[in-house]
């Protein structure tokens, strides 16, 4: 060691060269503190972002978030109409509830200061009681990739387009066990999904029952009320998927794939009964008729053979379904998928006369006078026309007809170069079908393709399959050969006037884009309606029908009150599982009616 | 970034590899290193970086449960002053009576680390020294930050419910008045707590 260290000797005055420097310290409160940019404060919540699925409150550890009704904000499909309410005695910030926020709108801020002259007065509520400045001063806020949630769905698997054009077989392969695992543990069991399921199906639950390896538990609670889930598994219009709270910023869950997955471990309609193993009520000696093999009569048969009535389902076609049979193509839902579910139903009491066509094979009012209710799902089968020239020439058809005889199993000469006109499901199932048949398909939709009413996992399909789409198309007439077979189609272009109502614009034929193309055939689709000849005279002014539809209340029921209907006939929806909850609704009418 | 600027990281990795027996190590990014080593090659991975390497700085000591493989994991964090690399050393213990060995010796201020996963852990650091409790009093339960003590449940029976709570609502039941949902008894055991 040296004599004495010159280092320690100097070092006190270094501190000197600090003289005039600015200090690290600030003067508050003159000068306001900075949190830092990640920095855990009080809460703040977007009000408007947020749809109170309570995912928050439910993974904080000191159950400190309540999820309460707060003023202005109103529940609606998709969003409970609660929010959060943090009790600040509790919290710890540690944040878990920000990072698995589905929507991102609850965040903490960089403000820590809490005066309150109550010292029990710890309530907070994010976003109402920091309305003013919360929002400037997020700092620790949910990220997307590093959350703790999964927002990417598991894919699923499918035949390739140019696999598929080749047969009817199912296009899509479902999930196997791991992957259905995988996709139902991203669930959040909110529930908001339930809420626009028209039957209001127990989602969560049979989600939550898949994730824990429940297999037999999920098939149970989805046959609770709906007894066509295979069916809904593969073709369901799953309105649940579109307020899922995972489409905030990320893809919903496969609510519909998962029940599929659930129905297809039950590989027969004799598993299916074990597994879902109903009780059947006695005999109550009450007989049922209902009209129609579709989707709300087979609901109405079943759950009313369950609870002990006599039912006969009359069907004027050789299978049961309705249009989720005739309507809908074989590589959607195939034949053997509804037959298992069908046989179940049958196996369980519900009796089905095919062939039997009520107004022609037999009497409607015997029908009425000699049962203690009816029940009709007699769906839409009469096609609208398009209502241009040309359209009673060979080779112009419509596309439930055309559909209606492929699916049962017949053949029909459409030629190689198909026109479909119309952007519904049903028309790109006809265009599907035609191409598999071996044409060439053109879709003509006189709107933009943003707009077709169709399933964009269809119209995808379809080009997949190289189904060729022409938006913005107006046919104006079908040009037949002297022998009467279609040749020609003359269409215009057409231009989207925007709708000063603010409704979707509507087209506009564009002067002079006059066109014409060759063809071989032109489907139809622009619709159906309901053929309801079946009701006598006599009857018709007491079962009112507004706009094509009967008029009935909550419970299914008509004017007439012994007679119930649903399905397309009743409810402006349109898709198989609102026809289901039709039924569904008509079983408990009726038992409530009639029994106790 | 460019190769040249991972050169350092790379050199002190290099070293490593040859002096010590790792179970893995990496340049994780620019200005980040990891090694993993047996809990009996710490102290002299720890000393070697101090020592020889530059990593004079202590930065942070902490532990994560691994509960699925029945491991903790500890990590200490080093900083290099000049070269401003962070760098990561793991090491794995058993969940059942895990020991370390005590670095206080080395750093000082890790004893006060040593002593918090000590009590939220519970994991042993051979001869440590300092009060058996820190944080906790009167703790009697299992360490609290071991992923399989229940938080919610331990909440529960701990505190009470602060009046002016009774408005809360569940979601899930919220929703369903809305709606003539009947959800039957036998699934109400999969909806959400």
């Amino acid at each position: 060691m040296a004599f004495f260290d010159l280092k320690g000797l100097l070092s006190p005055i270094t501190g000197l060269k600090q003289f005039g420097k600015k200090p690290h310290t600030i003067m508050f409160p003159d000068v306001a503190e900075h949190a830092s940019d990640r920095y855990r404060g009080l809460h703040f919540n977007k009000l408007d972002d947020c749809i109170g699925c309570g995912n928050c409150s439910t993974i904080c550890m000191n159950e400190a978030i309540d999820m309460i009704e707060i003023e202005g904000v109103e529940g609606k499909k998709g969003d409970s109409g609660l929010r959060p309410r943090v009790d600040n005695g509790r919290c710890c910030w540690c944040a878990l509830c920000v990072e698995v926020c589905p929507t991102g709108s609850l965040s903490l801020t960089k403000d820590y200061i809490f005066v309150t002259p109550d010292a029990d007065d710890f309530l907070w509520t994010p976003g109402v009681d920091n309305k003013e400045n919360g929002e400037q001063i997020i700092s620790f806020h949910s990220d997307k990739e590093t959350s703790l949630s999964d927002y990417n769905r598991i894919p699923m698997r499918e035949l390739d387009g140019s696999e598929r054009i080749k047969s009817f077989a199912e296009a899509v392969l479902g999930y196997n066990e791991e992957e259905a695992r995988k996709e139902a543990a991203r669930c959040i069991s909110c529930g908001l999904c339930t809420e626009s399921c028209p039957d209001h199906m127990h989602i969560p639950e049979y989600i939550n029952a898949i994730a824990r390896g429940n297999d037999e538990d999920a098939l149970r609670i989805i046959y609770d009320n709906n007894p066509l889930p295979e069916m809904c598994g593969k073709v369901c219009t799953r309105r649940c998927e579109d307020v899922c709270a995972m489409t905030h910023r990320g893809d919903a869950i496969a609510i519909r794939w998962l029940k599929r997955y659930a129905t297809e471990t039950a590989e027969n309609a004799e598993i299916t009964r074990q597994i879902v193993n109903p009780e059947i009520k006695e005999a109550n000696g009450k007989k049922i008729s209902i009209i129609g093999a579709g989707p709300s009569g087979l609901t109405a048969g079943y759950y009313l053979a369950l609870r002990g009535f006599d039912v006969t389902i009359y069907e004027a076609k050789a299978n049961a379904g309705g249009m989720t049979f005739y309507g809908i193509p074989k590589y959607r839902l195939p034949a053997e998928s509804l037959e298992k579910q069908v046989s179940y139903m049958q196996s369980i009491g519900v009796k089905i006369n095919f062939n039997t066509r009520v107004g022609k094979d037999i009497d409607f009012k015997e029908l009425y006078n000699n049962s203690d209710a009816v029940f009709m799902g007699v769906g839409f089968e009469k096609p609208w026309t398009l209502g241009i020239t040309g359209e009673d020439l060979e080779g112009s058809l419509q596309a439930v007809t055309y559909l209606d005889v492929i699916n049962g199993g017949g053949e029909m000469e459409i030629g190689n170069k198909v026109v479909v006109i119309g952007g519904g499901n049903v028309a790109i199932d006809a265009a599907r079908v035609a191409r598999r048949k071996g044409a060439d398909v053109t879709i003509v939709y006189r709107r933009r393709v943003e707009d077709m009413p169709a399933d964009w996992e269809e119209i995808e399909g379809a080009e997949d399959e190289g189904v060729h789409i022409m938006p913005q198309g107006i046919p104006l007439e079908i040009i037949g050969d002297k022998n009467g077979k279609v040749i020609k189609l003359k269409f215009a272009r057409s231009e989207m006037i925007p709708d000063p109502d603010g409704g979707r614009p509507r087209p506009k034929q564009i002067e002079g884009s006059e066109d014409i193309m060759e063809v071989t055939s032109v489907i139809g689709a622009i619709g159906q309606e309901g053929d309801y000849s079946f009701i006598p005279d006599d009857m018709k002014d007491q079962i009112k029908i507004e706009r094509g539809r009967f008029v009935v209340n909550e419970d299914k029921q008509t004017t007439l009150p012994r007679l119930f209907a649903g399905g397309d006939s009743a409810n402006r929806t349109a898709d198989a599982i609102s026809a289901i909850a039709d039924g569904f609704r008509a079983v408990k009418a009726i038992e409530k009616m009639l029994i106790k | 970034m460019s190769e040249n600027n991972l050169h350092n990281e790379q050199k002190l990795l290099n070293l490593l590899e040859k002096k010590f027996i790792l179970k893995g190590g990496s340049v994780r990014r620019e200005r980040r290193v990891e090694v993993k080593v047996e809990p009996k090659e710490i102290v002299p991975v720890l000393l070697y970086a101090k020592e020889n390497s530059g990593y004079t700085a202590f930065t942070h000591m902490s532990c994560v449960d691994w509960i699925e493989d029945g491991e903790f994991e500890v990590v200490y964090i080093l900083w290099h002053p000049e070269e401003k690399i962070n760098f990561f050393v793991k090491t794995r213990v058993s969940r059942d009576n895990g020991t370390l060995p005590n670095i206080d010796f080395i750093w000082r201020q890790a004893n006060t680390y040593e002593r918090e996963i000590r009590e939220m852990f519970g994991i042993q650091f051979e001869g440590l020294v300092g009060r058996e409790e820190f944080i906790l009093e009167d703790w009697e339960h299992m360490p609290p930050m071991r992923r399989d003590f229940d938080t919610a449940k331990f909440v529960e029976k701990t505190y009470f419910y602060r009046p002016g709570r009774e408005d809360a609502k569940d979601v899930r039941e919220y929703v369903q008045e809305r709606t003539d949902e009947e959800l039957p008894d036998f699934a109400k055991k999969y909806s959400r707590d």
